[in-house]
């Protein structure tokens, strides 16, 4: 439980700096950014991992479906809670949408990571869960509540926690406050939600090697980061 | 009514700004050298060698990794363990604040004065972000966060006062870099100068490489010691005459005039850095040089401003699956053809411009398989090397990451020959140093003029030396209380832990607010300089 707790605590810590790394002189560091997005991962992993030890110590054979559909229903009730932020600032990341630069415009990032898809073309902006239809994956709605656990591997629905993220902070300053909230929701969130999420993803995650060039999750904190 | 020093500054009365804004420790006037000290250093406690040195294998060192044995051209050869070193001067950036601030009411001139005051109250500006002596060790530039460069020049022997010879002076100071504004990307360029890099001196006239985040310049510093006098059409004021006056010819003379100093940027090699720029590199071939920034690497050429080659490029096709960046790039001191580049993953890339225009394939790849059992959370951030350098005979390699200096020889590529902990006591403090964001500091690492001394920064304003011959190490202090004019530094000990003997110092009294990230040496001699926030400490082996 202590691990938890200080894994997410250097995982709010992380969050927090990513976000604070913008509003700095100079620019986004890339490196810096980098950086904070292997701390986060390696938090996640962490307290992730922490987390299936406690599980393991507590349930005798979890069925891995049952969860699920319990999984859902909290879901569904984070949504409106979470869609609130997003949707309250649509109109102002217009103006942003003509940079082309990727590497360093939020709202592009906020808008990639808005729909986790390989192509790299853009297409519209608008997040609502109806045009996410031809989105590649149902995973990885973002206006859902952040499921670290499930649904790794490809789809890497873990990209929700960022997600919730990023619409605070691609408006402008004043979203801080929103973000502060949306992060500690989150996370309470998770701690919450802890034992009956757990089942389906610790095959998933041990059989990924810890540092993949290609790891979806880092690519998704790399996003991330890249929206910050 | 003092003015902020203009570009070009007299020299005599450049002790008129040097005297207003840079306090220069004034050498005790006696005129006998300092008297050989009794060993008074204390007593050095015999170090174990698994404790802050080397981690050589126990095997013999073959052949391909003797340290040099030849005897250094150094004036005294005496490395960092059986030497002493003692403080030349310390030097305060001159703070534009300060001189302007003369006039102002008594309130505000107690704040800015920084020579009445020391260093409390002086501004970000002034913070030291980049040292660098010149080829001769004549010149030492420092760059600072406010984008002004300053030149020290060396204190000329004289018969008089030979002690004085040694300490540094003011000699120029220009405002390398401006505060920009890319409005494309609504960012602030910072001003902050990253790195200066000296070209050698082939003229009278002395050429250095500056560079922010995202331009370099080449500056041009000259003396003009002579001013024509005697024209035809101007009169001595420079009013031009009536013609109807002038009857007669005469050609110009030169007269003699005070020194001046004045620094002329020559080209400014711009928009060619989309990251930021965080090494700059003077080939061997004196005609080229390389930028590079955290995806890429650029080929300039001193006389082309507007066109650079990029012979590196890391920057993947999809931005998501960035896993390294470009830390620090070096050209070969002698193969013009050769240079090294470090990433944040601990890795170094030795490539050679012949093989391919792009050089995204390494020639050699140097990389140290992880220790398993010291493996971290923090692993992979600390392992990020925040500076490389080339030794000067060329042969080896020297990396810094956030917790030891490593020499690698360029003919072995799978771990380095030597290893040494630099403050290993700050393992265990990892997260709160992440805390504080104090995991992020780039330290770098120089060597001495013979390769046989590395030295690097730490925090509590503690630097380090390591003799590789000897595999001794000193740690040593720059802080104003061993201010005085040719204090000898007194060597300082972190206890770790357990017993805290007298004039140790224990990990959680350091300050990480005192860091020391830039150091140089000079190329022949034993003399340093160190960066601890806006002081420069020039240090000299006392043997001298």
């Amino acid at each position: 439980m202590e691990v938890q707790k200080e894994a997410q605590r250097i995982m709010t810590l992380s969050v927090w700096k990513m976000y604070h790394s913008r509003m700095q002189r100079g620019g986004l560091r890339l490196h810096r950014s980098l950086q904070l997005s292997l701390i986060m991962r390696s938090a996640r992993e962490l307290y992730l991992s922490a987390k299936v030890e406690a599980l393991d110590l507590e349930a005798s054979s979890p069925p891995a479906a049952c969860p699920d559909p319990r999984l859902h229903p909290p879901r569904e009730a984070e949504v409106p809670a979470a869609s609130a932020p997003p949707d309250g600032e649509p109109p102002s990341p217009e103006p942003m949408d003509t940079q082309e630069e990727e590497e360093e415009a939020p709202p592009r990032a906020a808008e990639t990571l808005a729909r986790y898809s390989p192509r790299p073309t853009r297409v519209s902006r608008k997040r609502r869960s109806s045009s996410l239809s031809d989105g590649v994956d149902a995973g990885l709605v973002p206006s859902k509540k952040a499921r670290l656990e499930e649904q790794d591997g490809a789809e890497d629905a873990s990209s929700e926690v960022p997600d919730r993220l990023m619409p605070p902070p691609a408006q402008a300053e004043g979203a801080f406050p929103n973000l502060a909230r949306v992060l500690q929701r989150s996370f309470s969130g998770l701690l919450s939600r802890g034992p009956v999420a757990a089942p389906t993803a610790p095959p998933a995650r041990d059989a990924k090697p810890a540092c993949r060039p290609a790891d979806p999750m880092l690519s998704v904190l790399v996003r991330a980061v890249v929206a910050f | 009514m003092h003015q902020p020093p203009p570009a070009s500054c007299s020299r005599s009365s450049c002790c008129v700004c040097a005297r207003v804004g840079v306090r220069v420790s004034a050498l005790a006037p006696a005129a006998a050298p300092c008297p050989a000290p009794s060993r008074s250093l204390g007593p050095r406690p015999p170090e174990p060698p698994s404790r802050g040195t080397s981690t050589l294998p126990l095997a013999p060192l073959g052949p391909w990794c003797s340290p040099t044995g030849s005897p250094a051209p150094l004036s005294c050869e005496t490395g960092c363990g059986e030497g002493s070193w003692i403080l030349v001067c310390r030097l305060l950036v001159p703070t534009q604040v300060s001189l302007l601030s003369m006039e102002e009411d008594i309130d505000t001139r107690k704040i800015n004065n920084s020579f009445l005051r020391d260093h409390s109250y002086a501004t970000e500006a002034d913070i030291i972000s980049t040292v660098e002596f010149n080829h001769t060790g004549e010149l030492l530039a420092t760059g600072d966060k406010g984008g002004r460069v300053v030149i020290f020049q060396r204190e000329q022997e004289s018969k008089n006062q030979v002690h004085r010879r040694g300490e540094y002076n003011v000699y120029s100071t220009f405002q390398s870099h401006e505060p920009e504004f890319d409005y494309l990307k609504s960012l602030e360029i910072e001003e902050k100068i990253n790195k200066i890099r000296w070209l050698p001196q082939q003229n009278a006239a002395y050429f250095l490489l500056s560079t922010n985040d995202k331009t370099v310049k080449l500056w041009k510093v000259s003396e003009r010691d002579k001013r024509p006098e005697g024209y035809n059409l101007k009169d001595e004021e420079g009013r031009l005459r009536d013609p109807a006056t002038i009857t007669t010819l005469r050609v110009p003379v030169l007269r003699p005039m005070d020194l001046m100093v004045e620094a002329t940027p020559r080209r400014v090699f711009a928009n060619a850095h989309t990251y930021h720029i965080n090494s700059i590199s003077v080939n061997s071939d004196y005609e080229t040089y390389m930028s590079a920034d955290d995806l890429r690497i650029n080929l300039w050429n001193f006389e082309i401003t507007n066109q650079s080659f990029n012979i590196v490029d890391i920057k993947p096709a999809n931005m998501e699956e960035l896993t390294e960046v470009i830390t620090a790039a070096e050209f070969h001191p002698h193969h013009c053809n050769t240079f090294v580049y470090s990433s944040s993953k601990g890795t170094i890339r030795l490539c050679d411009m012949r093989a391919s225009a792009l050089c995204d394939r390494h020639t050699k790849f140097f990389e140290e398989p992880e220790d398993p059992s010291n493996r971290s959370f923090f692993s992979e951030i600390i392992s990020s090397i925040s500076d490389v350098k080339f030794s000067h005979s060329g042969r080896y390699i020297m990396t810094r990451d956030y917790l030891t200096v490593k020499v690698w020889d360029l003919n072995m590529e799978n771990r380095p020959i030597e290893t040494y902990q630099v403050h290993d006591y700050l393992r265990s403090k990892l997260c709160s140093l992440y805390e504080n964001d104090c995991i992020f500091d780039k330290f770098e690492c120089v060597w001495n003029g013979s390769d046989s001394v590395i030295m690097t920064g730490s925090y509590n304003n503690f630097f380090r030396m390591f003799d590789r011959n000897t595999k001794r190490d000193v740690t040593l202090e720059a802080s104003r209380e061993n201010s005085k004019p040719r204090a000898i530094l007194k060597p300082r000990k972190v206890c770790v832990g357990g017993k805290r003997r007298k004039d140790e110092i224990s990990v959680d009294s350091l300050d990480f607010s005192k860091k020391i990230l830039h150091t140089a040496w000079h190329p022949s001699e034993n003399i340093i300089a160190v960066a601890a926030t806006n002081n420069l400490y020039i240090f000299q082996d006392k043997v001298n």
